[in-house]
């Protein structure tokens, strides 16, 4: 194969999407590798650290999402139009990963109606009220036309934009409170190219 | 200025590479006692935090990603920061899982030391080391864990290891190029330099 790039992810949008719409915006082909978990089971040891995603570029593999996001972002302009922006963009990629990790377990939990309301009210609305203030003020300040940082797409765009996807249609109305992140995540979605991704790409739970 | 506790921790790498790039920087060490006080006023509510044009930014690793990138420690193309930064996150996964039994050991917690060897400390270190290993061993055994050069991942994982060497003698022998590139890297001359003459500190 001529494709200089291959991602190797399973057949979810999960933590290898942000790759897929970065390679789509740029306009960059490469590989889509979803793969099953038989063939998971037989490549997991030859990985660089026994998860996926794995980006191969030029046959050369790299691991982990953020670092696979912040390359391919640089390679194709969607990393902050400055060092002091992509700055901006990878603390708020952390913050923004850091209640992700809290907010998990509320997130397509599978149980009884009362475990749900006590995820909500001890995991979930916690987790949500320390870091949208946070992420509403880097906006203010950071961001502009549109945008969490800077004034142009940039990676952490599209994460927290996939996220807050997936959080609406599990809860919708959750970010009422928060406005300003609202209206960023409708401007992020309603970029033309990424639009055009959106509705072709396969369709999956999450 | 770099603000963060009177410690190594999360801050240390930061004062590095200020160090090894020998530009000036404003350390300000907050006391543990002055802590509570301080994190009720700031935005983020966390340390460190370095200042770049007046504003505060936290989040070690995206600061030692931006002071790298600025003084020259991120690696020789992008394909290799992009490893510096995989070999970090994957760190940072294992950190996560073993710092409960270090905070004991700085005396931040209580806790059955034994207990949480067991438990905690040896499961995350068989789970990342042999992996660690493998790269540093990958890269030619030359003293770097990405590359050729010093990049800010060597600095974050020799700190490490070296606290671990510190309150778990042993702990690492079964991965001795691991163990080697460490001690390649604390002898760089102006590492060496920092380490001899940094304030003392448990953590």
């Amino acid at each position: 194969s001529m494709l200089r790039y291959k991602l190797i992810y399973f057949p979810i949008r999960g933590r290898g999407e942000v790759a897929r719409q970065l390679f789509y915006l740029a306009g960059v082909p490469f590989k889509d590798d979803r793969i099953t978990i038989s063939e998971w089971s037989s490549l997991k040891a030859k990985t660089p650290f026994g998860q996926l995603p794995v980006l191969e570029v030029d046959g050369h593999q790299l691991a982990q999402s953020f670092a696979i996001f912040r390359y391919l972002a640089q390679e194709f302009g969607f990393a902050g139009d400055s060092p002091l922006e992509a700055l901006w963009v990878d603390v708020t990629a952390d913050q923004h990963k850091e209640y992700e990790n809290k907010i998990k377990p509320a997130l397509r939990f599978q149980g009884s109606e009362e475990e749900k309301e006590q995820l909500m009210r001890n995991v979930a609305e916690p987790a949500r009220d320390k870091y949208f203030p946070l992420l509403e003020k880097i906006a203010e300040e950071h961001g502009s036309s549109g945008h969490f940082v800077g004034a142009s797409l940039t990676w952490v765009d599209l994460l927290i934009a996939e996220h807050a996807s997936i959080l609406l249609k599990q809860f919708p109305g959750f970010l009422d409170r928060y406005p300003t992140v609202l209206a960023i995540v409708d401007a992020i979605l309603s970029t033309p190219k990424l639009k055009e991704w959106l509705e072709k790409r396969p369709d999956t739970a999450f | 200025k770099l603000t963060y506790f009177d410690g190594r921790g999360r801050g240390e790498v930061a004062r590095q590479l200020f160090h090894l790039s020998g530009v000036p920087f404003e350390d300000n060490r907050i006391p543990m006692a002055e802590w509570p006080a301080h994190k009720a006023s700031m935005p983020f509510g966390k340390m460190p935090l370095l200042e770049v044009n007046g504003k505060p930014l936290p989040q070690s690793y995206a600061i030692f990603r931006y002071l790298a990138r600025e003084f020259g420690f991120v690696g020789d193309s992008p394909f290799a920061a992009a490893w510096v930064d995989a070999v970090a996150d994957q760190f940072k996964d294992y950190f996560d899982e073993i710092k409960s039994l270090l905070f004991v050991h700085f005396g931040f917690a209580q806790g059955d030391k034994e207990k949480m060897m067991k438990d905690v400390a040896i499961p995350a270190r068989d789970k990342f080391f042999p992996m660690l290993e493998k790269i540093a061993k990958d890269n030619h055994n030359n003293g770097h864990f990405v590359g050729a050069s010093l990049t800010w991942v060597d600095l974050l994982i020799a700190e490490h290891v070296s606290v671990l060497l510190k309150y778990m003698p042993g702990f690492l022998n079964d991965y001795p190029t691991v163990l080697s590139t460490v001690k390649k890297i604390n002898s760089i001359p102006k590492l060496k330099e920092w380490i001899d003459k940094r304030p003392d500190s448990t953590f």
